[in-house]
């Protein structure tokens, strides 16, 4: 009895919402079932429950008539029984999960025990991708939870072609092999010839067999196509910049050095090939020419110097030039193939077919 | 007197080629043509210090350069008059005539051919002179628009109007372009030239009859 107690105070968290829910449920005897669960009182609970169970009852309200009926006999400590009241439950709600921090770790156990003893394949999600036709996959993920041969199929709805080609509805083998557990698998949507399957909606089915049971589940998916995108051209490099192809020298007293330089070797020269039966020139006209050169070699010393070809920068630039182009021709050739791909793009449909 | 008149040589055909090679950048497309009339100052000495002249003339030059080839052409009539020193009478008139052609052999060097012409009105007033020039020219730009240039010729072959001969001629010179402003330049050129003329008057031996002049053309020109 102390069990049962302890059994009630766990049940009493998940079973709060169920209050709720007995208001809910169309069957006056499975309301009256969850009313006594809600109660504590497992026995009627039980009785009520199995009484609904030889009632007429839709899906869900079965499927919730032997979860009170599992609950219940977890509670009385009829573990046995509990689990074959799961074991019909996930039959029916394949999908139906349990917080194990929220029930009786006997509960859990009976349900675990239960998900063990029957063939299913729960949990089947496609997570939504987009990829280049040919360079990516759709990632399948399920459960299943017995060893069984596990056949994984895509098929076209609404005369969406494959293999066989328009007109005909697409039938894709995805993978087919024995399995237990968790299960990751992938489908590159492709035909056989290489391109990407028709736009259009699929439906994912994953049928799990072992002996003569046989489980499958199934959901529907989107795959819309798209262009890929484009590479825009390059007009500069990460990093590099052009750099300037003039710079200015130093400013110098080299200007009026060669203005002495060069005034000095005439006036030498004047100097040294003088007749000297004819006796020393005149100086005036060097004198002129001469003060003309040195003032310009002086106030072109003084001037900022002129802008001159800075020879390494117009090479780096050149190369950096050639280099943005060799990338361009390479960005070029590669958006033609872009332009040739198909961007796929896969959705998930509201629509998930029931399990069988 | 062997008065060897040195137009009546082969001096002036030269001189033409020469003077075609040297008008030929502006017609074909030089980089760089400049224009340009000229003030000019002149001091004149010959066979002795006692005869001196000194003077003032105009004219003008032209300059081109296209590639590795330059040319230049100057033409000055000069009046030149005695010193106080002097001990000539009257003074003279000249035309002197200069023009090169120059080609680069390095980035501030080149060689060079042309013509010096001078001829003295009166005739006998002064030696009339033609010689070919070969030499070579230093040039070297100072700043922005600014060369200075500095050349040393050899004058071969001379041939005056008073006969003789020059065994050693030199004429050096230093230049100076500048753009002032825009388009205008400012031209100026000092020349010096040394002829070392032997005469031998009469057939009694040979005595030296030597020229000196120095001069200085200012001008300011148009460049293109």
């Amino acid at each position: 009895m102390t069990t049962c107690r302890g059994g009630g105070l766990f049940l009493l968290a998940v079973l709060a919402p169920a209050a709720g829910r007995a208001q809910a449920l169309q069957n006056a005897t499975l309301r009256r079932a969850q009313q006594a669960y809600d109660n504590l009182e497992y026995r009627q609970a039980l009785a009520f429950g199995q009484a609904a169970l030889r009632e007429r009852l839709a899906g869900a309200e079965r499927a919730r008539a032997y979860e009170v009926v599992a609950f219940s006999y977890a509670a009385l400590d009829s573990i046995l029984k509990a689990v074959d009241a799961f074991k019909q439950m996930v039959l029916i709600d394949p999908e139906r999960q349990l917080d194990p921090n929220r029930v009786s770790p006997k509960a859990y156990s009976a349900f675990d025990v239960a998900l063990r003893q029957v063939l299913l394949v729960r949990q089947l999600r496609i997570d939504s991708t987009s990829f280049v036709a040919g360079q990516g996959a759709v990632p399948i993920r399920f459960m299943v939870t017995q060893p069984a041969r596990v056949v994984t199929r895509a098929i076209g709805v609404g005369g969406v072609g494959g293999g066989g080609g328009w007109g005909s509805a697409a039938n894709f083998l995805v993978d087919s092999s024995a399995w237990n557990g968790q299960v990751n698998v992938s489908w590159s949507p492709r035909l056989p010839n290489g391109d990407p399957v028709p736009a259009g909606s699929y439906t994912v089915v994953v049928e799990a067999r072992l002996g003569q049971n046989t489980f499958s589940a199934s959901q529907q998916i989107r795959v819309t196509h798209g262009r890929v995108d484009t590479l825009p051209h390059l007009t500069s490099l990460p990093g590099y910049q052009y750099l300037p192809e003039t710079e200015i020298p130093a400013q110098t007293w080299r200007p009026l050095g060669v203005a002495f330089l060069y005034t000095g070797g005439a006036l030498i020269g004047t100097l040294g090939l003088e007749s000297s039966s004819l006796g020393a020139s005149s100086k005036r006209e060097l004198g002129v020419v001469g003060a003309a050169a040195l003032v310009t070699g002086f106030v072109m010393t003084l001037r900022r110097p002129a802008p001159r070809p800075a020879e390494g920068n117009i090479l780096y630039n050149r190369l950096l030039t050639e280099q943005i182009a060799r990338r361009n021709a390479d960005i070029a050739k590669e958006n033609v193939a872009r332009r040739q791909q198909v961007q796929l793009t896969i959705g998930p449909s509201l629509k998930t077919g029931a399990p069988r | 007197m062997s008065r060897g008149g040195w137009g009546g040589g082969g001096v002036v055909p030269v001189a033409m080629v020469l003077l075609g090679l040297g008008g030929w950048p502006t017609g074909a497309g030089a980089q760089h043509l400049t224009v340009a009339p000229q003030a000019v100052l002149v001091d004149y000495r010959e066979v002795s210090s006692g005869l001196r002249y000194s003077g003032s003339g105009f004219g003008g030059v032209a300059t081109g350069h296209h590639g590795k080839l330059s040319a230049a052409a100057s033409v000055v009539r000069l009046t030149l008059d005695p010193t106080d020193q002097s001990t000539a009478g009257a003074g003279f008139k000249a035309t002197q005539l200069d023009a090169w052609v120059g080609y680069d052999v390095a980035s501030h060097a080149s060689v060079e051919v042309g013509i010096l012409r001078r001829t003295a009105d009166p005739e006998f007033a002064a030696q009339s002179l033609g010689a070919l020039r070969l030499g070579v020219r230093s040039t070297y730009d100072l700043g922005p628009g600014a060369t200075v240039s500095f050349r040393v010729d050899y004058l071969a072959a001379p041939k005056f109007s008073g006969g003789g001969r020059a065994a050693f001629s030199i004429d050096l010179g230093l230049g100076l372009d500048v753009r002032l402003a825009g388009r205008l330049h400012g031209v100026v050129d000092y020349a010096f030239e040394r002829v070392n003329r032997k005469t031998n008057p009469g057939g009694t031996g040979e005595i030296d009859a030597p020229i000196q002049q120095t001069l200085a053309r200012l001008g300011l020109g148009i460049g293109f």
